[in-house]
């Protein structure tokens, strides 16, 4: 196993918003997080980032348990909604980035072709569209070198051609070892890109594997992943 | 080349900091507020030294460092207080609410890099507003007027303490409160908090008169008499790096509450320790040029001979003029210069208004191995004279003490010709072209 996540559970205050979450990533992957709002998916994100402190569980990576003092080397977190740097230029922030993390294997330039972010070089964050934005903090994501990069709803704002443009730059990087762990909420969107999936619900997790595993999971022959999850949570 | 990383967060802190509409804002501000400051120290300094026709003042009392030095930079005091906080809370407040944080916490340097960024980036955009205080030096000086170089570098030194100081417990306030306004109201808390300690503290002796020694204004008071106190420069420092230090424990919020209060703990305690260290520490040096924290060379001669303890109990209160005098010109520098010198604050009311005579009121008993003298008089050399009894120590010959007062002050009839133009014109404008230039 990759990653391994054991028995994470977190409070806030008297609110269990996971309980007991466990699930496997597999080296290579591109694995989905789906549920619906308020599920704990990003909640779950932070725990593992090393941004919220769990109340329980463990974290195993290449069967080594993960301190939260080492997170960041294994893995990167992208919060979804953020307005990093606003003052700042896209240009400034991309070699910031690369500069920061040393990047050799992906370089900005190699980005901002797929992600269509040449003409908003010279633009300031704080002035782009919401989709423009994610694009932006999704090439700030695939610039880090860590072996996981968890991004948090990263077709969040993007219209058609561009979440499927996303699709295949993620898929590209799946393919050349970096694992993605994804959360989604849309799960059209889930099943086109994602390898296996973690199905969330009210903090617990109602099911793990491909869809077909899922299916058979849920008792279903047919259907696609919404009945799945519907039988499932 | 790859650069260092800590250079990447400190170039990203500058346009941090650049980008900050407060920190400009402040700059603005701060050409006039010390202008204003400079103008008005000239003329009164002018008018000291017998510019309008009228009584000019003794030479000796005219010193730059009282007349245009301190006011000038009293300026920066309030700046400080009242201004830099907001942007020294903005630099951490905006990463915060941006979402920002969330990312630095995941850079692959130590959180405590970045936090040193922040300070350090802080401390040279202050470095960038002294430029109207320089250019008021620099005035100074091409109206003819006298700088003495040590004093004045111990005041610009006191200046960078203070703000040091006040970028930390902004920073920390920043790190520790949800917002940018709750952040601002504790910063402004801990800053009253001082001024009350100032008040409690003054003339009563005990820890609140030691704690109060160390509060930002009376810190700063001590460069501004032109005195370098190892135990100030300690104390402050610790004050700061602590200030960094919790900055750091509260930024991390993967940390859990029980694992931040004990390192809150932990910094408090080591904090507290190096404060208590720091404050025990006695050596210090007069940088004034009219010695004004000395006693006469041979009197400091004489006294370096007393070895025992002295104590005075002093019966006056904290608002009579006559304790200001007795601490200025008598304790503080028998402290400086003897061993161990205890000071009990007497009095019993504040004002000493309503304090009859059978009470003491207005008597200083100076006490040393079981012998006792009284004394009304804050006069340097009626106490130094009864001291030296007291001690059965020869007093050294006063004509030689004569010669040695020879500080000549530096009367300067000059009116500030083109400060107006320069502090209320071209600093505004040439603040808000480079602001400009800047976000273009």
């Amino acid at each position: 196993m990759f990653l391994t996540v054991e028995g994470i559970s977190k409070r806030f205050g008297s609110n269990a918003v996971l309980k007991d979450v466990s699930f496997s990533v597999l080296d290579g992957e591109v694995l989905g997080l789906i549920g619906p709002n308020g599920a704990g998916k990003t909640t779950l994100f932070e725990c593992l980032a090393g941004l919220l402190p769990a109340n329980g569980g463990t974290v195993r990576f290449n069967d080594q348990a993960l301190p939260l003092a080492r997170r960041k080397e294994a893995l990167f977190y992208m919060p979804d909604g953020i307005l990093p740097w606003a003052d700042q230029t896209v240009k400034w922030a991309l070699r910031f980035f690369e500069k920061l993390y040393r990047s050799t294997e992906v370089k900005a330039s190699s980005l901002a072709e797929p992600l269509k972010l040449e003409r908003l070089m010279k633009s300031r964050i704080g002035s782009l569209s919401k989709g423009e934005r994610k694009r932006v903090l999704l090439a700030l994501g695939l610039l880090t070198p860590q072996p996981l990069l968890m991004l948090d709803e990263p077709f969040d704002g993007l219209d058609l051609r561009q979440t499927r443009d996303v699709m295949s730059l993620l898929k590209g990087h799946a393919r050349r070892g970096r694992t993605l762990m994804l959360s989604i909420h849309q799960l059209v969107e889930a099943a086109r890109v994602c390898d296996r999936l973690v199905l969330l619900s009210e903090g617990k997790v109602a099911g793990e594997g491909t869809i077909p595993e899922l299916q058979v999971r849920a008792g279903l022959t047919e259907g696609g992943l919404e009945e799945v999850f519907l039988a499932l949570t | 080349m790859r650069s260092p990383r800590w250079l990447l967060l400190a170039s990203k802190e500058c346009r941090e900091l650049s980008a900050s509409r407060a920190y400009w804002l402040l700059l603005l501000m701060i050409g006039p507020l010390v202008g204003h400051s400079f103008i008005m120290a000239v003329d009164l300094y002018a008018e000291a030294s017998g510019i309008g026709g009228g009584p000019a003042a003794l030479s000796q009392g005219l010193t730059p460092l009282d007349g245009i030095l301190v006011p000038t930079f009293g300026a920066y005091d309030l700046a400080v207080t009242l201004l830099f906080p907001f942007v020294a809370i903005r630099l951490i407040a905006a990463e915060k609410e941006s979402g920002a944080m969330k990312l630095l916490l995941q850079f692959p340097s130590r959180l405590a890099t970045s936090v040193a960024m922040k300070a350090l980036v802080l401390l040279l955009g202050w470095l960038v507003a002294w430029i109207p205080g320089l250019v008021a030096v620099a005035l100074w000086k091409s109206y003819g007027g006298h700088l003495y170089a040590p004093e004045t570098l111990n005041l610009l030194f006191g200046h960078l303490l203070r703000v040091a100081l006040s970028a930390s417990v902004a920073v920390a306030a920043a790190s520790v409160a949800e917002s940018a306004a709750s952040a601002a109201i504790a910063t402004l808390g801990f800053t009253v908090g001082t001024w009350a300690l100032d008040f409690i503290g003054a003339g009563r002796g005990g820890w609140a008169q030691e704690l109060a020694a160390y509060t930002p204004t009376a810190a700063l008071r001590v460069f501004e008499q032109g005195l370098l106190r190892l135990s100030t420069m300690i104390v402050i420092a610790a004050l700061s790096i602590g200030g960094f230090a919790l900055a750091i424990v509260w930024l991390h919020t993967g940390r859990s509450w029980l694992y931040r209060l004990i390192a809150t703990s932990v910094v408090v305690i080591t904090l507290a320790a190096a404060v208590t260290a720091g404050a025990a520490l006695r050596p210090n040096w007069d940088l004034s040029e009219n010695r004004r924290n000395s006693f006469p060379q041979a009197d400091e001669a004489a006294l370096k001979q007393i070895k025992e303890p002295l104590r005075v109990t002093v019966y006056l209160s904290a608002e009579d003029p006559r304790l200001t005098d007795l601490e200025r010109s008598i304790l503080s520098k028998l402290q400086r210069i003897l061993p161990r010198v205890e000071v009990d604050y007497a009095a019993s009311s504040r004002t000493g208004l309503f304090e009859g005579a059978e009470e003491h009121y207005g008597e200083v008993w100076y006490e040393m191995g079981g012998r006792r003298v009284m004394s009304r008089s804050t006069t340097e050399p009626i106490v130094l004279e009864q001291l030296y009894e007291l001690a059965g120590v020869k007093q050294p010959d006063r004509p030689e003490l004569m010669e040695e007062s020879d500080f000549p002050g530096y009367p300067l009839p000059a009116r500030p010709k083109g400060a107006p133009w320069i502090f209320y014109m071209i600093f505004p404008v040439a603040t808000i072209l480079a602001f400009w230039l800047i976000r273009k």
